[in-house]
């Protein structure tokens, strides 16, 4: 729904701003979708008048017109394109030096003449989307007047989403109402009063309602003396403004009426409704079910064939409109209309639902009925249409209010009890609270009783409840009969808990610090994940052996906590290295006869001069990376299977681009050996392990013909690395991209790494990749050299690339690599 | 001339369906349907027909040829999937082998504290862990234990060159975070505790604990009795029963030491529960206000309860594993027993 700021404060002070009011909605339940902001118009737009308006030769739709303003100064010579623009037409002007928008209205020469303005459409000022025309205002508007105070500029328009279970907010008084209740504001909505009707009997009508089931309650009005016109333009800068094209006086009476109450109306053509037999006295309205594949011309110049199950307003003969969906173009509002038979009633929801849904039509009407509208409000909408008739239209009223309504609806009141509101919303609201609130909403304290859950409709009924009769003490209130939607003590409760702010209802639990989640996190990933590439997870006591420590190169005496009563010698220390008893759990299982070996440990080590107990992982590989298969013979676990693990690991991670260069560790092969650097800091390492080292922990590699693999993992680094990593999503390219494949010979100390730099280095921005896919040594190539295969994947995030780029690119790649590296090409 | 056409579609309809090859559907679409056909033939002698009577009889064989067509297409697929399928069952056993990715598995001990940690989480609890190495007032002092208390002892407790210790239980953690959070607090504290017991079936040196506190207001021993029940369900299933009986711990009054029904003779009596029907779990109790006030928070505003479980016990007796040092063996055969529990 769409509403206008300047609309709903003519019904309840606004005096904050529409930041504040955006709040205030949101927080009362209504949420908003969208603001716009319609700014005030400059002084220099200003009402005008078309005095003279001319074809201009030599063009197809500009017409040349003289313009007052008003002023007493001489007409102005304006150039207009607006087909609608004629003569006597009082229109709007922007003058020169006037700015609307982006655009700054100067003095120009259009077709070789002069025109000093812009006649203005709605859309051009900012007001609505409509550009068919210029705007046409009433001709008694004064003249030069400033266009701000007509369309009641500035103002903001709100686009609100109204939640299904709140009918009565579906017009601008409800939303008021709300309003002035959840701010403590005065409301203005004024009952409207009776206008007395004039005694005809050459006007009359027959109504009956053949399924009160599905219309609860029907009324007509009948309005005489109708000089149907344009209305005011108040009347349709307010329907503009909430997005309704206005038409004439009377359907746009209607619509209005709709905006401020919620409840839908429809207006017929007294004279074009008939009768149910030649003779009749007056026409009839029944409200029936269509026949079965009765048609039906709607306004929207649709025709529908209805069924037995749609409600229809007919008169004696035909549907005249589809019950609380839309209107029929027979007896449709027309230039010709001077009596009308105005319609006020409300319909079963499921029905209108279904009629709307079925034949695949839409409305604002519908859209209110489906919401359910009581009928209780259908005799004070008719008034207030009426009273407006009468005002702008010049109706004359006929008799009284036709008023089919075969079950009043009885006035419910509910009981609610103070202990059951601070139970749901978690605090005490004081009894002059709840009152007032609910008070404000239109509710009426009845009296204080017993509790019981079902409604009653009398004050009578309700129970004393006095200390010494077993009851729970409630307040009994009457409900207004437009809220639906208040039927239970809970229902209350949630109109309090919203009305005072869902922001009182206080937090039991304070958000809680304590974890660190994504610790937790990493560490399971990182173990999950080793497990799923099949590594056994050993667990072993948290101490080190001085000895083995020794064996390793490791000093035992430097950066470890001693323990004044181990158990032996060989668990003297607290551990700062995993790695020799997953050496001694290699060792056991080796000597079970195990060839094929993933063992791993995620533990806690203990440096001296860490505050900290940093978490680390250590894991041994050793033998055929799959056991073998028939189909698949085994191959020994090789560096570039561990490196891949551990890549693996890192993108899993979300840890990308790292450095990476060897690390002397006194255990480890100083060639087979790497380690990855986050930030400078060594976060994970492999390495072959010395045969020499291997030996004294009891596991001899030469025998095995094994290399044994250590990975290490410093856990406790990645976690605090990958700690506030976030990931944005990069728009995916919208141009493919081109591969070219390079083979060329290189020095073999030149590093795979070195070579990628360089190609990548050419243009980081159109090399998207650059790939290794074959690496060969031997026969046809010479000693000391190697020859490697490359795939440049190439991308232009912006076009596609041709081939000549592609030509060129891969030229420089080829000299720079010929520079640097002395490659041959093969 | 209708009764001709009728007699021509059946027979086509047959043939078709006797079609075994793709090379047949080629024919048979050849010899119903093209330029020589019967049908096209039909098509040729409307002329014959009295004028009225031309476009329905022209209908008819239109359909006639229609259903012919779909016949065809129909019957090619079905020759088409047969020799698909004829082609990949030669020579084909699917009994052989697959060629697995050779999972790893987790430690036992390691699957019991993830189950552990996940019980609780889902039940709002944090986790929260602390140092293993600790002092004497995270340890001792500030969980009101007396100074002459013989689990103070060097035969008891592990003590570093640093004046430092081995914590003797997670419950250092609980001090730890009262010391910096305020109440309402949910943890459980799984981690590495020490004891100086020498390693024998049901003792180990190195072993886990996980250490549950809850503090809030209005906390009392029916919310132990809750939350002690509701773990022992999803540990051990729904037919567990759990109850705390009297004890004593110097940091929690009253205390008491949580037992549950016995998982192998589910309360009958066995070798395991020793024919009592129950299993002890661990310790328990209401925080002692002694430990609070140590820690600043208000015995009179909070209370709050607290228990202590063995990782190794729970994971011994769901896995019927007779002996604790097992499980520090790191026998791959014994862990790959574990390859199917997942965490
Ligand atoms: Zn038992």
């Amino acid at each position: 729904m769409i509403i206008s700021r300047n609309w709903l404060a003519k019904y309840v002070p606004l005096e904050m701003d529409d930041d504040a009011l955006n709040q205030a909605l949101t927080f009362s339940g209504i949420e908003v979708e969208a603001i716009d902001h319609i700014p005030a118009l400059p002084p220099e737009v200003v009402t005008a008048r078309i005095i003279s308006a001319e074809k201009l030769e030599d063009s197809e739709h500009l017409t040349l017109c003289m313009v007052d303003i008003g002023d007493g100064s001489e007409p102005r010579q304006v150039v207009c394109g607006a087909p609608n623009c004629s003569a006597g037409m009082v229109s709007v002007l922007a003058l020169p030096g006037a700015v609307l928008g982006e655009l700054t209205i100067k003095s120009a020469r259009l077709r070789g003449v002069e025109s000093h303005g812009m006649l203005c459409s709605e859309r051009e000022l900012g007001i609505s989307e409509d550009h068919a025309g210029i705007i046409r205002l009433p001709e008694d508007t004064p003249l030069g007047k400033s266009v701000n105070e007509l369309y009641e500029l500035p103002d903001t328009i709100f686009e609100v989403e109204i939640t299904p279970n709140r009918p009565d907010l579906l017009g601008y008084e409800g939303i008021a109402r709300d309003l002035s209740a959840a701010l403590n504001l005065p409301l203005y909505i004024k009952e409207p009063q009776p206008v007395p009707g004039v005694d005809s009997d050459a006007i009359g009508l027959s109504l009956s309602i053949v399924e009160p089931q599905l219309c609860p309650r029907y009324t007509a009005r009948l309005l005489a003396d109708i000089k149907l016109a344009d209305s005011p333009l108040w009347l349709k800068t307010a329907l503009i403004k909430s997005g309704m094209r206005p038409i004439n006086n009377v359907v746009d009476i209607t619509n209005y009426v709709m905006l401020e109450t919620g409840h839908p109306l429809h207006a017929f053509d007294y004279d074009l409704l008939q009768g149910e037999t030649e003779d009749a006295a007056h026409p009839s309205i029944i409200v029936r079910r269509a026949k079965d594949k009765e048609k039906f011309m709607a306004l929207d110049g649709n025709e529908y064939e209805l069924d037995g199950q749609d409600l229809v307003i007919a008169d004696g003969k035909n549907a005249g409109a589809l019950a609380g969906v839309i209107g029929g173009k027979q007896t449709a509002i027309s230039d010709a209309t001077k009596r009308v038979v105005l319609e006020s009633a409300a319909f079963q929801p499921q029905t209108v639902r279904r009629s709307s849904y079925n034949h695949k039509v839409s409305t604002d009407s519908s859209y209110r009925f489906e919401r359910h509208q009581s009928p209780e409000m259908a005799a004070r909408t008719s008034l207030r249409a009426t009273q407006l008739l009468v005002e702008l239209a010049g109706a004359m009223v006929i008799g009284d209010l036709y008023d089919a309504y075969p079950q009043p609806v009885q006035r419910w009141m509910v009981a609610l009890r103070k202990s059951r509101i601070s139970l749901l919303i978690g605090y005490e609201m004081a009894e002059a609270k709840v009152k007032e609130y609910l008070g404000n909403l239109g509710l009426e304290y009845v009296k204080d009783g017993a509790w019981q859950e079902e409604l009653l409709h009398d004050a009578s009924e309700i129970k004393e409840c006095d200390i010494s009769s077993k009851c729970e003490a409630a307040m009994w209130f009457a409900i207004p009969p437009k809220r639906v939607d208040l039927l239970r003590e809970v229902d209350l409760i949630e109109e309090l808990a919203r009305l005072d702010g869902y922001h009182k209802v206080p937090v039991k639990t304070p958000p809680s610090i304590i974890m660190d989640k994504h610790a937790y996190r990493i560490r399971n990933q990182v173990l999950d994940y080793l497990v799923g590439i099949g590594f056994y997870e050993t667990l072993n006591y948290s101490f080190n052996d001085p000895a083995q420590l020794q064996l390793l190169g490791i000093d035992p005496q430097e950066n470890t906590h001693k323990l004044i009563n181990p158990q032996s010698g060989n668990q003297a220390l607290m551990r700062i290295s995993l790695l020799p008893q997953l050496l001694d759990n290699l060792r056991y299982n080796l000597n079970h006869g195990e060839r094929n070996l993933k063992l791993m440990e995620l533990a806690r080590l203990y440096p001296a001069d860490q505050n900290v107990e940093p978490l680390h992982c250590t894991a041994l590989v050793t033998g055929q990376l799959r056991a073998g298969h028939w189909q698949n013979p085994g191959r020994q676990i090789n560096f570039f299977d561990i490196k891949g693990m551990v890549t693996g690991l890192l993108e899993l991670l979300d840890l990308p681009g790292t450095k990476m260069e060897p690390l002397a560790k006194s255990w480890l092969s100083q060639t087979r050996n790497l380690a990855w650097f986050i930030e400078d800091k060594p976060v994970a390492q492999i390495g072959a392990l010395q045969p020499a080292i291997a030996d004294k922990f009891g596991i001899d590699l030469s025998q095995l013909r094994q290399e044994l693999w250590v990975i290490e993992l410093d856990v406790h680094l990645l976690t605090e690395i990958s700690r506030n990593r976030k990931r944005t999503f990069v728009p995916l390219p919208r141009f493919p991209s081109v591969s070219r494949d390079l083979s060329f010979v290189v020095a073999n100390h030149i590093s795979w790494e070195h070579i990628y730099r360089l190609v990548k280095g050419v243009d980081e921005y159109l090399i998207s990749n650059v790939e290794i896919f074959d690496e060969y040594r031997g026969k046809q190539v010479p000693e000391g050299l190697r020859s490697l295969s490359l795939r440049l994947i190439l991308q232009d995030k912006e076009k596609t690339l041709t081939d000549n780029r592609i030509d060129a690119l891969v030229d420089s790649v080829i000299k720079e690599l010929a520079e640097e590296c002395k490659i041959q090409l093969r | 001339m209708e009764a001709e056409l009728n007699r021509f579609a059946e027979e086509a309809a047959e043939k078709i369906a006797q079609c075994r090859t793709p090379n047949d559907i080629l024919n048979a679409r050849a010899q119903f349907l093209g330029k020589k056909s019967m049908l096209n033939g039909l098509f040729a002698r409307l002329r014959e027909l009295p004028a009225e009577q031309r476009p329905a009889f022209g209908q008819l064989i239109n359909t006639a040829r229609g259903k012919l067509e779909s016949l065809l297409a129909s019957r090619e697929q079905e020759i088409k999937s047969a020799a698909w399928e004829a082609q990949a069952a030669v020579d084909f056993d699917s009994s052989m082998p697959g060629y697995s990715w050779q999972r790893g598995s987790f430690h036992p001990v390691s699957i019991i504290r993830r189950q552990i940690e996940d019980v609780f989480l889902g039940m709002g609890f944090e986790i929260a862990e602390g140092p293993e190495i600790e002092d004497e007032f995270h340890n001792f002092d500030a969980l009101n234990t007396p100074d002459d208390h013989p689990s103070r002892n060097l035969a008891d407790t592990f003590y570093l060159e640093s004046g430092k210790l081995l914590r003797t239980q997670t419950s250092t953690v609980q001090i730890r975070v009262m010391e910096s959070f305020k109440p309402p607090i949910r943890i459980i504290s799984p981690g590495r505790c020490y004891r100086n017991d020498k390693p024998d079936p049901s003792h180990s040196p190195v072993f886990q604990q996980v250490e549950a506190l809850v503090v809030d207001r209005g906390i009392s021993m029916s919310d132990l009795q809750d939350t002690l029940q509701n773990f022992a369900r999803a540990m051990f299933g729904p037919q567990v029963k759990s109850r705390i009986r009297p004890h004593f711990f110097p940091f929690t009054e009253p205390s008491a030491e949580m037992d549950i029904s016995c998982v192998n003779c589910s309360g009958a009596g066995c070798r395991v529960c020793k024919n009592s029907g129950w299993l002890e779990m661990g310790g328990a109790g209401m925080v002692d206000p002694a430990v609070f006030k140590m820690v600043g928070i208000d015995p009179e505003i909070y209370t709050g309860f607290a228990f202590g479980l063995g990782i190794e016990r729970i994971a011994m007796l769901k896995y019927d594993i007779p002996d604790m040092r097992i499980l520090f063996e790191n026998d791959i055969r014994m862990l790959a027993q574990f390859k199917g529990e997942s965490l």
